[in-house]
């Protein structure tokens, strides 16, 4: 990862939404990316340049932007066709995503071609997300991880965000994912979580 | 893989199962026990070709990016990816076209610029009405009948070539394209949803549209939701505390609604939301008017406002 002091940035073609550049990088803000937000207060995954990522919720292509300057390819899937028109302009201008108009809970709508990724991330606003992130984990190479943003209040307005974070580690680990790091994005994000799992043989 | 053979014990043949090898479809071609049949076509075709693919998630494998150099597809990973860049990109864009096709999208966008138009008229009128008093200490609105719009008018005529009449008259111009819009919007409702907009004229029935978010999801709720659309504040206030649940929505504005006593409303609004849920769906699978079904329910509609207390005759 690049840090510029104690500034995250990714090494790409700028302008995407209007980011601030600093050394010729782009700024990767940890109050607009809550992947850059888990980088600030937690580890997370590095990013490397051979990576394969497969992205669930991919909305206007501001983080897959960042994440795309890292790593070999991302396969960017989104459901809404409003924010599917600014992933495409990213696409454009960017050779390695991929955009894929989808629903990220029917993996068998973009299974013809997605290949087996290196890491797994979603962030979609669902009730069932670890529902989710379990069945796209079809397409994660044994022992990768997956980073699920869980987002507490999209799973159930009315229940403490604390019980929802412990309930979506109880089944992530039931699914048999291990949870190597659990942590919260405030104070970037309120009420969302960062869970970095790993996939086990034989899931 | 053997045809026939179904996930689970292989000695039994299921009949339902699908018929052929459905892992092995890709963007790319078809592989199938190691020969590779690659798909010949523009990056249109394959984006349509992927949308009509079935993949079963079972026993699912990915697909490993080689097999397209030995189908010939492409020579080597650079050129996987930007065929496969242009497939996805070809895919996406017509997901979004299908998706902006639906006759009912734009009036969404139509209704609820007209909404916010609204909003925004009386914001600035009430603000320059404020301006004018400052300037007129004398001024009150107090035991005067005056229309807002009317008032507008006044202040631009008597403050003209400042700032202040500059905007009384953009308030009035937005006022015009406002009028113009709403016949638009009738017009264009009455053309989507032909049957509800017969039974409660069409700016309710593009606004119902606006708050369900699609003919389709309109079609899909059931009439005790259409009720109350619109009267959310009012429905979670009821849901939270002892609070009587609201009556009416946005069906209020129609006027046989607000026009009935006030003791029969609640039975207007609901005898006239169970009637919108049919006729959204007739709008929404049919498409065309139904004259028959608007005459008897328009019948029953007014039945509703004018007997007394409901004794006899059909159930409610």
């Amino acid at each position: 990862m690049i840090w510029i002091g104690d500034v995250l940035a990714s090494k790409g073609e700028g302008g995407v939404y209007n980011e601030r550049m600093l050394g010729g990088a782009r700024v990767w803000d940890p109050y607009r990316s809550k992947l850059s937000a888990l980088y600030h207060v937690g580890t997370g995954i590095d990013l490397v340049a051979d990576m394969r990522v497969l992205y669930l919720g991919a909305a206007n292509g501001t983080t897959v932007s960042h994440v795309a300057d890292y790593v070999e390819v991302v396969y960017a899937v989104e459901f809404a066709p409003r924010p599917m028109q600014d992933l495409l302009e990213v696409a454009r201008r960017r050779k390695n995503v991929m955009p894929i108009m989808a629903d990220a809970a029917r993996p068998e709508q973009y299974a013809p071609v997605v290949e087996a990724v290196d890491l797994l991330y979603q962030d979609v606003a669902q009730p069932d997300q670890a529902a989710i992130a379990i069945r796209n984990c079809a397409f994660l190479k044994e022992g990768c991880p997956l980073i699920l943003m869980l987002k507490t209040r999209s799973v159930d307005v009315r229940k403490e965000p604390e019980d929802v974070f412990q309930e979506t580690i109880r089944l992530l680990t039931t699914a048999g994912l291990s949870v190597t790091e659990s942590i919260w994005l405030a104070p970037y994000h309120a009420d969302h979580a960062a869970m970095v799992c790993k996939k086990l043989p034989g899931v | 893989m053997d045809l026939n053979s179904a996930p689970g014990d292989p000695s039994i043949f299921y009949p339902c199962t699908p018929y052929v090898s459905i892992m092995t479809a890709y963007w790319f071609g078809e592989v199938e026990a190691g020969a590779c049949t690659p798909f010949e076509g523009d990056a249109q075709a394959a984006a349509t070709r992927v949308r009509s693919l079935r993949t079963s998630m079972d026993d699912f494998i990915p697909l490993d990016w080689q097999q397209a150099v030995a189908c010939g597809v492409c020579r080597d990973r650079t050129e996987y990816l930007s065929k496969l860049q242009k497939v996805c990109i070809a895919g996406a864009e017509l997901a979004v076209r299908e998706s902006y096709a639906g006759k009912d999208v734009e009036l969404l966008q139509m209704v609820r610029t007209l909404d916010e138009m609204d909003t925004v008229i009386n914001l600035l009128s009430e603000r320059v009405a404020d301006w004018y008093q400052v300037r007129h200490p004398s001024f009150s609105r107090k035991y005067r009948r005056t229309p807002a719009h009317q008032l507008v008018k006044t202040i631009r005529e008597r403050s003209r070539g400042g700032a202040l009449g500059n905007v009384a008259r953009e308030i009035e111009q937005i006022a015009e394209t406002r009028t113009a819009l709403a016949k638009e919007v009738s017009d264009r409702a009455c053309a989507v949803l032909p049957n509800t907009s017969a039974l409660i004229g069409g700016l309710v029935a593009a606004r119902l549209l606006s708050c369900a978010g699609s003919i389709a999801k309109l079609a899909r709720l059931p009439a005790s939701a259409i009720q109350v659309i619109g009267a959310r504040t009012a429905l979670f206030a009821h849901l939270r505390t002892q609070a009587p649940s609201p009556k009416h929505g946005i069906i209020f504005q129609h006027r046989r609604v607000h026009n009935a006593p006030r003791a029969l409303r609640g039975r207007v609004a609901r005898v006239l939301a169970g009637k919108l849920a049919i006729a959204a769906r007739l709008d929404y699978y049919r498409g065309s008017a139904v004259p028959e079904f608007i005459l008897a329910a328009q019948a029953r509609i007014d039945q509703a406002g004018t007997e007394t207390a409901g004794k006899g005759g059909e159930p409610l």
